[in-house]
């Protein structure tokens, strides 16, 4: 295990630990996704894949053993550019609120004290920034939102949720690409097509992209 | 070539899965149990990293119009040909024009897999032809088949042989071996006893994306997270406090405190873990899971 560095500088080497026999969490706080580029960069060939989260990597390896000298050397070396490499593309993304399309804005508003034309305009004047996509392929976790429209989630998820959903979950806001269940809030419902499995790259948004909302 | 006469409850085109592309949210998927897929492909002369179908609990009927070369491993199905020849597992099965090969129920276990020589030869989509239900994509037509579907074959990789494969034999009990944490911090005394020295049994409710489990609740101390990676095998507890055990489509990161791990070599028998199997968790140690290196599969000419 690698020792604590969660709150500390970038430019601190992460620190890490095993989750199972080949998944090893690294704790890279604001840092996570200059040290996924940089470990992208590498082409690390024990490691299959590097997933981006909340102030963190896993790194999954082909086999079950210790961290190889190589992944220990790119995980300890210092990070030049923090901010310089996850200056991603802007996005515009049209969205219905409220009404069919955002079951739970009334009830959002309600309980943030505001109107739901308020709590619209104060989602839509925010710039978010993409943190991480997961959940489903595609689904943006979107950092930025007003502390105001921040919400725990849903209690019990609901069994469907349309695709292009547009939600509150925490100090997230997302957008499912697929129906399927999900226990985030509804406000709004976008037409953009977040996930194409034949599209290079297949996610409309990218980490480090980043995403206005523009009511419709 | 294969026509699907009636399907199966789910049968799903896979190979060895999309790994690699977690930072799109895509978890690798594939066969559920890998090594019997790779097992199956060896029978028939196809690389391991061919497509077959993964069957599960009940089995479609399929017609060869021009007849074919198969094979058969995981959970033992009912099954049977319109030849009347028998329906071996494990072994390379050789169907005449116009036969159909039936497979109804398993007798035990939940899965099987059946490889065609050649291979299915649906389109792959990034980089791998298993299906992905949750999103609809890959296999066939990013579904489970249906009655008229018509699947083509590749090129065989090896010449013909007729061979016979040993599964390995491993735990036959209802104790699968985890590793704790990473949140097990994250749960009171009450959960953790609940959760190490309780029975399980899986619910309904479960699928490719997570085996649900019902049973002694798992109370802790805090429900939700800052979202991490995650792995098939990882055990979630979510606020209704009964845990969800991640399987092979499920998502690649969760909030859900984890409070153990499947490991990696009982993740395929998660596989056979049917709709109101009993189960049980006893816990080892990181490095003692890498020392139980994957079984492995043994494959004979047929005498």
């Amino acid at each position: 295990m690698g020792k604590q560095t969660t709150g500390q500088p970038f430019a601190t080497p992460a620190s890490w630990r095993w989750i199972s026999e080949r998944g090893l969490r690294v704790a890279t706080g604001e840092a996570t996704l200059a040290r996924y580029k940089s470990l992208i960069s590498k082409n690390l060939r024990d490691v299959e894949d590097i997933i981006p989260a909340d102030d963190s990597l896993l790194l999954v390896f082909r086999s079950a053993a210790e961290v190889p000298a190589e992944v220990r050397a790119a995980l300890v070396e210092p990070l030049a550019d923090l901010y310089g490499v996850v200056d991603g593309k802007r996005h515009e993304i049209v969205a219905d609120y409220g009404g069919v399309a955002g079951p739970d804005l009334r009830a959002l508003a309600k309980q943030a004290g505001m109107s739901e034309a308020t709590y619209i305009e104060q989602h839509a004047a925010t710039e978010y920034t993409v943190a991480f996509l997961g959940f489903q392929p595609g689904f943006p976790y979107l950092r930025g939102l007003p502390t105001a429209l921040q919400t725990a989630r849903r209690a019990s998820p609901r069994q469907r949720v349309a695709p292009g959903s547009v939600a509150i979950g925490g100090i997230y806001t997302g957008i499912y690409p697929a129906g399927g269940p999900g226990g985030w809030h509804i406000i709004g419902r976008t037409n953009a097509v977040l996930f194409d499995p034949q599209r290079d790259p297949p996610a409309l948004l990218m980490p480090g992209d980043r995403v206005h909302f523009v009511p419709a | 070539m294969i026509e699907i006469l009636r399907p199966g409850l789910c049968d799903l085109v896979m190979d060895l899965g999309r790994p690699g592309r977690g930072a799109l949210g895509v978890p690798a998927g594939g066969a559920a149990d890998p090594a019997a897929l790779a097992a199956a492909n060896c029978l028939v002369g196809n690389d391991a990293s061919a497509a077959g179908l993964e069957i599960t609990l009940s089995g479609p009927r399929l017609q060869f119009p021009l007849g074919g070369v198969a094979a058969l491993t995981g959970a033992r199905f009912a099954a049977s040909r319109s030849s009347g020849a028998p329906v071996a597992w494990n072994e390379t099965l050789v169907l005449a024009a116009g036969e159909v090969l039936t497979l109804d129920r398993p007798e035990a276990g939940c899965r099987c897999w059946l490889a065609l020589r050649g291979g299915l030869a649906v389109p792959q989509v990034m980089g791998s032809r298993s299906t992905f239900l949750p999103s609809g994509f890959g296999g066939h037509c990013g579904r489970p088949l249906q009655a008229g579907d018509i699947l083509h074959c590749g090129t065989p990789a090896e010449d013909m042989r007729l061979l016979r494969a040993s599964p390995p034999t491993g735990e036959a009990d209802d104790c699968l071996r985890v590793v704790a944490g990473p949140q097990t911090g994250q749960f009171d005394d009450a959960g953790l006893a609940a959760f190490f020295g309780g029975a399980y049994r899986v619910a309904a409710a479960s699928d490719r994306r997570g085996l649900r489990l019902t049973g002694a609740l798992v109370s802790h101390y805090q429900a939700e997270l800052s979202s991490q990676g995650v792995l098939p095998g990882a055990i979630q507890v979510p606020p209704d406090a009964q845990p969800i055990i991640l399987g092979w489509d499920g998502p690649v990161t969760g909030g859900y405190p984890v409070i153990a791990g499947v490991i990696a070599a009982d993740v395929p028998r998660l596989a056979q873990l049917k709709p109101g199997e009993a189960i049980r968790f006893v816990t080892i140690e990181v490095e003692a899971a890498r020392a139980l290196a994957a079984l492995s599969w043994e494959i004979k000419e047929l005498a």
